[in-house]
């Protein structure tokens, strides 16, 4: 469904990725995994089209979409969740998630994904009427993975969405994650937690500085001695 | 002075702020979308003043039955000056402010320049219409049509406003790109259409105050400077970018400056204006109303 070719990014003059490949079937999860600045975010980014490839392609369903802007590959079907979650802040959770099915014009293809957006994180919906920078940390990151669902996407990407948030909440978004995929979606997740995010993946990459170091399925990923010593703490 | 002057004072005061409110609601738009302040925005309204007179001369309408068209010819100018301009001068990496500014300051002079070439700097005016000298007495206040119809169009127009704002997918997408513009490409909506929009409804809102002014304005190529200091003291003083700051606002400098008249002389009517002005922002610098 998503395959990235050798592909470069970078900021101003800093490298930040370099000949990255790697790709995604439909249904499938896919870790992308490393330490802090190695260009995990940057892999979603560029995919999102937020940072523009320098080398390289990206192709969604056989189609090239590196140029394309950031808005064009949200109508293609792919929605991404960064990072820094990037919800409307002074606006509620309703009109958040009302503004994720801006593109849908039908009824349907609105309250379709508000049921199963309200069915995974129920808290959301008591809170419907509150002003999103009001919610705590984990319900912003539910909300986030909420619009992006409400714009039906075939391919989710979520960078760290346990960041920063408490344990309890973080199975939570974990089993949201995936129950997402369980509805057919395609999902890119960027997670510094390996070994939760290795339980409900199929494959996984880790990066460091920009280029891919270990690549394969999510048992062959476990199994690799120096996955288990650097990144699993075993 | 009887209780008699002061209501008329009053009442006229009022009805000229609701028409300031209006010729500044497009500044006030336009700048809390996106944060550039349009300095063509009297400009502007002096485009629409002249595109008003066309009209009138080519059909012999009335003015204020062309104020539909004036408006929908103003969207069109605003959303063609956004893409084909102001997007550039936002694109600049140094200085992105002061580009701003000497951008649309830059295109007020280039449109009073070109007013001058095509219409000379001759005073021109539109025949009034219906409204044209007749006026409305209660008891015995008496205010002029012209005035009283361009209250009520500029009420009418916040009304479509905030019904814009409040009850479409145009309108949250307008306020969800204000919040934050580099999101909304997350939810697929693309920020220069809404941006474009923004100045097209901007200055479709001028369109509208120009109409309603022609009809008691003379018009010529400066016509603009007369009433977007005004407009720029409204949207300061309403909290910048906050079109029900600026209503409020409106009403108030018409207020202010009705009194002033009164109670010191007409030639000085301003001046109470700018001294409410210079109070607010020494003593309140994010304006009335303003949130920030
Ligand atoms: N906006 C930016 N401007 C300049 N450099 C950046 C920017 N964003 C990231 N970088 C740099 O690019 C490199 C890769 O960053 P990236 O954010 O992709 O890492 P990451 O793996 O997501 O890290 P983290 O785990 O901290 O989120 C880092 O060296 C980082 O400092
Ligand atoms: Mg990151």
């Amino acid at each position: 469904m998503l395959e990235v070719r050798h592909l470069a990014a970078g900021y101003h003059g800093l490298v930040a990725l370099a000949d990255v490949s790697f790709g995604v079937a439909a249904g499938e999860i896919l870790v992308v995994a490393g330490a802090n600045g190695a260009g995990k975010s940057t892999v979603l980014k560029t995919v999102a089209g937020v940072v523009p490839a320098r080398s390289g392609t990206i192709t969604f369903d056989g189609a090239r979409i590196d140029h394309l802007a950031a808005h064009r590959i949200t109508r293609l079907g792919m929605a991404f969740v960064p990072e820094e979650r990037r919800l409307f802040p002074r606006m509620t959770v309703r009109d958040n998630l009302r503004l994720g099915s801006y593109l849908h014009r039908r009824r349907a293809d609105r309250e379709a994904p508000l049921a199963t957006v309200l069915r995974l994180f129920p808290r959301l919906e008591e809170r419907m009427d509150q002003l999103a920078a009001t919610l705590s940390g984990g319900e912003q990151q539910m909300l986030a993975i909420g619009r992006a669902l409400m714009t039906r996407p075939r391919l989710l990407m979520l960078d760290e969405p346990s960041q920063g948030i408490m344990p309890r909440l973080v199975a939570e978004i974990f089993r949201a994650i995936e129950e997402v995929r369980r509805a057919g979606i395609t999902i890119l997740l960027v997670e510094q937690r390996l070994t939760e995010s290795l339980a409900i993946a199929d494959k996984a990459i880790i990066l460091r500085t920009g280029r891919i170091v270990v690549a394969g399925t999510a048992a062959e990923v476990r199994a690799n001695p120096e996955v288990r010593s650097a990144y699993l703490g075993m | 002075m009887t209780a008699q002057i002061v209501l008329q004072v009053l009442l006229s005061g009022l009805l000229m702020g609701l028409i300031y409110a209006l010729v500044a609601s497009g500044l006030a738009l336009i700048f809390g979308l996106m944060d550039v302040v349009n300095f063509a925005h009297g400009d502007f309204l002096m485009v629409a003043m002249y595109a008003l007179f066309v009209l009138v001369a080519m059909s012999g309408a009335d003015p204020l039955l062309l104020a539909p068209v004036v408006t929908l010819v103003l969207f069109a100018f605003g959303a063609a000056i956004y893409l084909g301009i102001v997007r550039f001068a936002m694109r600049v990496q140094t200085n992105r402010g002061m580009v701003q500014v000497f951008t649309t300051f830059g295109l007020g002079l280039l449109l009073q320049g070109l007013a001058q070439t095509i219409f000379t700097p001759d005073y021109r005016s539109v025949d009034g219409g219906i409204v044209a000298g007749k006026s409305v007495a209660l008891g015995g206040i008496i205010l002029p049509m012209p005035h009283v119809v361009g209250a009520l169009i500029s009420l009418a127009a916040f009304g479509l406003i905030w019904l814009l704002i409040n009850r479409t997918d145009l309108g949250k997408a307008l306020e969800a790109t204000r919040e934050d513009a580099d999101a909304v490409a997350l939810v697929g909506i693309d920020r220069n259409r809404v941006f474009a929009i923004g100045w097209g409804l901007g200055s479709a809102l001028v369109g509208l105050s120009a109409s309603i002014l022609a009809t008691f304005f003379y018009i010529f190529p400066g016509v603009g400077n007369s009433f977007v200091l005004i407009a720029f003291v409204t949207v300061a003083l309403g909290g910048f970018g906050s079109v029900y700051g600026a209503l409020a606002a409106g009403v108030l400098i018409g207020l202010i400056e009705a009194m002033t008249a009164l109670l010191v002389a007409p030639s000085l009517k301003m001046l109470g204006v700018f001294a409410v002005y210079l109070a607010v922002v020494t003593f309140r610098p994010r304006g009335l109303f303003g949130s920030m």
